[in-house]
């Protein structure tokens, strides 16, 4: 998976010379948090965000009523707006997890995803992020999920591996992270289709050096 | 099906509501498009589709702001990606067309500048727009001709336009519409003016790249057929009002609109025959915008109209128990299957294939050369060696009298110079032709008056072949007054009764042809070569520029006169279903050569010539349920000046591996006889020939 399969194509963009206001109502109207802004040709001028809308108070508390409503009207969005060299982009021939992993180190909500000379062709929010992690765990299609917690040594996954080619069974999502509390094991999650709980519990406790530590059907 | 829960909780791409577009006309304004509402999602393609003059490009035009001095959005909000774009300044939106929004157009050579190489054309867009450099920008070129399989890109970009194809132009239109990676892609009838099996191989690459780039398309076409095959949704538009919206199953399966479903009556289907199908014309024509009926627009063609249809103006509504939005007041009520053709739409009588006839007209290894003149100095001194161009070569075939053939095949394959030989516009190089026994191998000025009188030519476009200064009347007169089959004085009733015959009344006599409509003037062209009663009429495409509803009526009215007046009639169509519909037998020609010649029925099923079998594949048919085999013809149709030697086809040929010796192709084919009537060119035995699948299979096993 790379950023180019699951990020947004053709987001809505704005530009640069047009009243905070009208940017605000864009994001409520299309229930979205991000817009990046774009100049001539697409190019990345600044990223627009709804946390950039909570003026501080401090600023407001000098003004009157009259003079709030003239201060908001004036207000552009390139005022207010992150600037293009204060926002980290990415290009979209990089993987997904890297994306994530920047995500969550700056504590960022979305990455504008750039190419040629800054360029936007589209943009990678959590949300994105996070319905590409349920496709990866199968989500949509019905199925038993298992757990399987084994070894951190090489071999254990084609121990697993092999039982379920001699039942046939299929795969429809598969993650793999290393057992919470429990070092030096990893735990498996399989979605198998078309089985019962039963079947696999009774071909996936033979596998030698591994447990089951949880397994359920679901959605 | 797309899951529309999900869907909608997406912004679409482009939202429209409630739209009127207005033109400034003298004396007031017209009003071309009004209450048009539809959205189209990320990704989607989104046809509609709707008969000429009902305000498709006009809300095209409106998108980009291409109206016009005197045009303007009257009402109503046009979103592009969630931002209002009615009213916006000129800056503005000249950067959202550059950036976010392409078009391309039914004539790719009028969006390609002829003066300019493929490749400089292209690059423009990424240097311009990205700031890339030339030799980056030409390497992206590349890619994107080859993304559009364009054959041998490297070459391509340093020719001019005029130096492609046509279908190789429109690939170049598309990617270039495409380099700048738009969010919406508006297509106006963008295979149109293209021959079908290059037409499905543009289909074939829209709906691939729809889901490469995630590009919204508006898909814009008057052809069921191809809606069929591209869109995912659908919207009718009829009037300048959007009538009915569904997906495209719904629209096929379950129309709810009467005049969707009279759209559907209107087109001949693959698997119907001459003698048991019939094409049902919408009665009337398209309200002109300044003359709208009050009340429902359709009411004055509609076959259920009410009186709460003439007071009432319905609304766009969701049809209780189905997913369909239309426009109708009593769509529940309904019911198609019940529907019987009203009272005052005209049905033919149709001939039965009656016992054996007598043939009128018998082709024998007729020959059509044109000599190529060189260039250089022994060409001009006349010692060079001759070329030609091959436009017919050996083509034999006989015409029963008071029957149809029909001649298929690909633009540039000889149909129409076939015909011009025979009506002797052109002299035949060669071969044997004779029409009621008469030889008519010489061209026209050397034949007998009374020969010329018994072959008459109805042409594809009634607008060029009208002298735009005479009378209806006068035109229809002429041909009677020069062979004087009709005496003087009798000329004017006589005109009447086949304007009569033509569904037009006497009014029409002292009209010019700029006032009447595209369908009027064919039928005007079909009653001026009836004029001197001939034997034979030959027609050249004379229902392709016709709209679907106004093309039912002309077909049927070409049924009637054949009955009527139990002519024989040769009919050129590219498009196989309308053949289907009207003849009982069918040529079908490629590069000059015919390759399969026999009744109608057997044209169509195993065993069938390959290049046939290519060209059923490519019909776009209008059921999306359907199935068709998928055969795309490689390359193009080769040079007529050095045809490939032996079979024409074999360099195209999609069964050629099927033959054991393959180089056996390069001989002349032998013809193989199916039946007595139905002959193949093809060096495959018949039972290989059997063998192939039917092309088309539609869920209830037709």
């Amino acid at each position: 998976m790379l950023v180019k399969d699951c990020m947004t194509r053709h987001p809505i963009m704005i530009s640069p010379n047009i009243p905070v206001t009208e940017a605000e109502k864009i994001m409520s109207e299309n229930r979205i948090r991000h817009l990046p802004v774009v100049g001539d040709g697409k190019r990345l001028r600044g990223l627009f965000t709804r946390q950039l809308l909570s003026l501080k108070p401090a600023e407001m508390s000098s003004l009157n009523v009259w003079e709030i409503t003239r201060f908001l009207s004036n207000l552009k969005v390139e005022d207010l707006m992150l600037k293009a060299q204060d926002v980290v982009t990415i290009t979209s021939d990089r993987t997904i997890e890297r994306a994530a992993k920047i995500l969550a180190e700056r504590k960022i909500g979305c990455l504008p995803v750039v190419e040629d000379d800054n360029v936007v062709i589209g943009i990678l929010s959590e949300t994105d992020l996070l319905s590409a992690f349920q496709e990866m765990l199968g989500l949509p299609a019905e199925g038993v999920r298992v757990t399987m917690r084994m070894p951190d040594k090489s071999g254990e996954f084609n121990k697993l591996a092999s039982v379920m080619m001699e039942h046939g069974w299929g795969v429809m999502g598969i993650g793999s992270f290393p057992s919470p509390r429990n070092p030096g094991f990893y735990d498996i999650v399989v979605k198998i289709p078309r089985v019962t709980i039963d079947e696999v519990t009774e071909a996936l406790s033979q596998v030698p050096d591994q447990s089951i530590s949880d397994i359920r059907e679901c959605v | 099906m797309f899951d529309h829960q999900v869907i909608q909780k997406e912004t679409p791409v482009l939202n429209i509501e409630d739209l009127a577009v207005a033109y400034k006309v003298r004396g007031g304004e017209i009003e071309a498009v009004q209450k048009v509402t539809f959205d189209i999602q990320r990704g989607e393609s989104h046809g509609i589709v709707g008969e000429s003059g009902c305000g498709k490009s006009t809300v095209a035009w409106a998108i980009v702001n291409f109206l016009g001095n005197n045009g303007y959005v009257k009402r109503g909000s046009i979103k592009f990606q969630g931002q209002d774009i009615v009213g916006k300044t000129g800056e503005e939106l000249r950067r959202l067309r550059g950036d976010q929004i392409a078009m391309v157009y039914q004539d790719p050579m009028q969006a390609l500048n002829p003066s300019m190489r493929i490749g400089d054309q292209m690059k423009e867009v990424l240097t311009v727009h990205r700031g890339l450099s030339d030799e980056e920008a030409e390497k992206r070129c590349i890619q994107m001709l080859d993304r559009v399989y364009m054959p041998d890109p490297e070459n391509v970009i340093k020719r001019y336009p005029h130096q492609i194809s046509g279908g190789q132009q429109q690939r170049v239109v598309i990617g270039m519409a495409l380099l700048n990676n738009p969010a919406l892609l508006i297509m106006d009838e963008p295979t149109t003016a293209l021959d079908v099996t290059v037409e499905a191989a543009v289909l074939d690459l829209i709906a691939e790249l729809r889901h490469e780039f995630d590009t919204a398309i508006m898909y814009i076409t008057h052809n069921l057929g191809v809606v069929a095959r591209v869109a995912s949704r659908v919207g009718v538009m009829y009037a300048g009002e959007m009538v009915e919206r569904a997906s495209v199953e719904d629209i096929f399966k379950n129309p709810q609109h009467p005049y969707t479903q009279g759209l559907i009556r209107c087109v001949p289907k693959l698997g119907s025959e001459k003698s048991s199908s019939l094409l049902y014309p919408i009665r009337g024509r398209v309200p002109p915008p300044n003359n709208r009926p009050s009340g429902c627009i359709f009411s004055p063609r509609c076959d259920y109209v009410r009186e709460r249809c003439r007071a009432e103006h319905p609304d766009l509504r969701l049809i209780p128990g189905t997913n369909t939005l239309a426009r109708c007041h009593f769509s529940e009520e309904i019911d198609p299957s019940l529907w019987k053709p009203s009272q005052d739409i005209e049905l033919p009588t149709i001939t039965a294939a009656t016992s054996e006839q007598e043939p009128i007209l018998e082709l024998e290894d007729l020959k059509k050369y044109y000599e190529v003149k060189g260039n250089s100095l022994r060409d001009i001194l006349g010692f060079g060696e001759k070329r030609y161009v091959k436009a017919v070569e050996g083509a034999t075939m006989s015409v029963l009298k008071g029957r149809t053939l029909g001649i298929v095949g690909e633009s540039g394959c000889g149909k129409s110079t076939l015909v011009k030989t025979i009506i002797g516009l052109e002299k035949s190089s060669g071969g044997q032709a004779r029409f009621l026994g008469f030889d008519i191998t010489s061209d026209i000025a050397n034949r007998d008056q009374g020969l010329i009188e018994e072959l008459q030519m109805v042409f594809q476009n009634p607008d060029s072949t009208m002298n735009p200064s005479y009378t209806v009347g006068e035109q229809i007169a002429r041909p009677m007054r020069r062979f004087k089959t009709v005496p003087q004085e009798q000329i004017r009733d006589e005109v009447i009764h086949l304007l009569q015959a033509m569904r037009l009344s006497e009014a029409y006599y002292d009209r010019l042809p700029r006032q009447l409509s595209g369908g009027e003037k064919q039928r005007v062209g079909i009653a001026r070569a009836l004029a001197s009663h001939p034997d034979l009429v030959l027609c050249d495409e004379p229902v392709s520029a016709l709209d679907v509803s106004v093309q039912a009526a002309i077909l049927n009215l070409l049924l009637d006169v054949q009955h009527e007046f139990d002519t024989t009639l040769i009919f050129i169509a590219h498009d196989l279903s309308v053949v289907r519909f009207f003849s009982d037998s069918v040529a079908v020609m490629y590069l000059g050569q015919i390759m399969e010649i026999g009744p109608a029925e057997a044209i169509y099923q195993p065993p069938y010539h390959p290049y046939t079998e290519a060209l059923l594949s490519a019909v776009p048919i209008p059921d999306p349920t359907a199935k068709q085999k998928r055969i795309r013809l490689e390359g193009t149709v080769p040079s007529a000046i050095s045809p490939p030697p032996g079979c024409r086809f074999h360099t195209r040929c999609p069964r050629r591996h099927l033959l054991l010796d393959p180089e056996i192709c390069k001989t002349i084919p032998p013809w193989r006889h199916v039946t007595d009537l139905h002959q193949i060119f093809c060096h495959h035995n018949l039972e290989t020939l059997n063998s192939f699948d039917p092309v088309i299979t539609t869920v209830d096993g037709s």
